[in-house]
């Protein structure tokens, strides 16, 4: 049988058919460049293995299309972490700049330390008549130190941190007691110290005052320096 | 410790928080000021004279203190007891 060839010529536009080509014959050479479009893909038909690595960018991905279950276990650094977060938010420090004698709440004579280059991180505390406001619901460590001086024995002189749920009654959230047996005749100093978590829920109700002294045993205030006073820091919000 | 400001005297006269300061980095007579509305403001003077006899009371126990630990020490000595015994015994 003779063997008629088809020149190209021969063909009309369109004329060939997916039908009359064979499975699996057109190769990438008779693709021109570029053209395979969307439409020409089918619905997940680019596999893992279609892709270079490295190749694709974040151009690709949709806006907050990265969910959870997309971040392996242990891959966020703290490099990965935009500044500010998980950081420290709150840091305040007051003190008692006047000194008295005996026990009792300190109701007055507070203020924020303002030496030593201090400067409060956050908001900080507020305080009126020795009750302090939080700044907003969270744990709070409170580490507060009392010093004293008297110029003879005390068996029992202390620090305390006071708390409210209802901006009313106070109970005592923490106390440390130390004595002063007196020293080479003469005055002689001894310091207390106590800490706590205060659980802040609602910055209208639950506040902290603090109490220190002894009878007869003088607890000192300083303004240049933390003799007496607090320092307060937010671990958490609730 | 040797009083030396008035705060000192100003806390000897009664307990509690009944006083403070109106800056209290300047802790000066004219800063003075009374929390406790039961307590009597002390004058200038009553300030100045009494931190005054706080101390004339302090340099006289200290005094007191010196003299007798030296006329203790000679006794000591006259009774026989050297300077290491004594040192061993007192501290002095």
């Amino acid at each position: 049988m003779a063997i008629i060839k088809v020149k190209t010529g021969g063909i009309t536009a369109d004329a060939v058919t997916d039908a009359l080509i064979a499975d699996d014959v057109v190769g990438t050479e008779h693709l021109t460049a570029n053209e395979v479009d969307t439409a020409a893909l089918g619905a997940d038909a680019v596999t893992g293995a279609q892709l270079a690595d490295n190749a694709v960018n974040s151009e690709h991905y949709t806006d907050g299309s990265i969910d959870t279950a997309h971040i392996a276990d242990a891959q966020i650094t703290a490099a990965k972490l935009a500044s500010g977060v998980g950081e420290i938010t709150e840091v305040d420090m007051w003190r008692l700049t006047t000194g008295y004698s005996g026990a009792s709440d300190i109701t007055s004579n507070w203020e924020r330390a303002d030496t030593d280059n201090f400067a409060v991180l956050g908001t900080g505390l507020s305080q009126s008549s020795g009750i302090f406001t939080f700044p907003s619901t969270g744990y709070y460590l409170i580490t507060f130190i009392a010093n004293f001086v008297r110029n003879g024995d005390d068996r029992g002189m202390g620090a305390g941190i006071k708390l409210t749920t209802n901006n009313s009654s106070y109970s005592d959230l923490a106390f440390s007691s130390t004595f002063i047996q007196q020293t080479e005749s003469d005055a002689t100093t001894a310091s207390a110290s106590v800490n706590a978590i205060a659980h802040c829920t609602d910055v209208s109700n639950v506040k902290i005052s603090f109490n220190a002294g002894g009878a007869g045993t003088n607890t000192n205030g300083n303004t240049g320096f933390q003799e007496t006073g607090f320092t307060c820091v937010k671990l958490a919000d609730t | 410790m040797r009083p030396t400001h008035i705060e000192d005297y100003l806390i000897s006269l009664h307990t509690g928080q009944w006083f403070g300061w109106s800056d209290s980095k300047n802790k000066v007579y004219a800063n003075l000021i009374i929390h406790d509305d039961t307590k009597d403001k002390p004058s200038e003077s009553d300030c100045t004279n009494g931190l005054a006899t706080l101390q004339s009371n302090f340099d006289t126990a200290e005094t007191n203190a010196t003299n007798k630990k030296a006329s203790g020490k000679a006794k000591l000595k006259e009774l026989g007891l050297d300077d290491a015994e004594i040192k061993a015994l007192i501290n002095a």
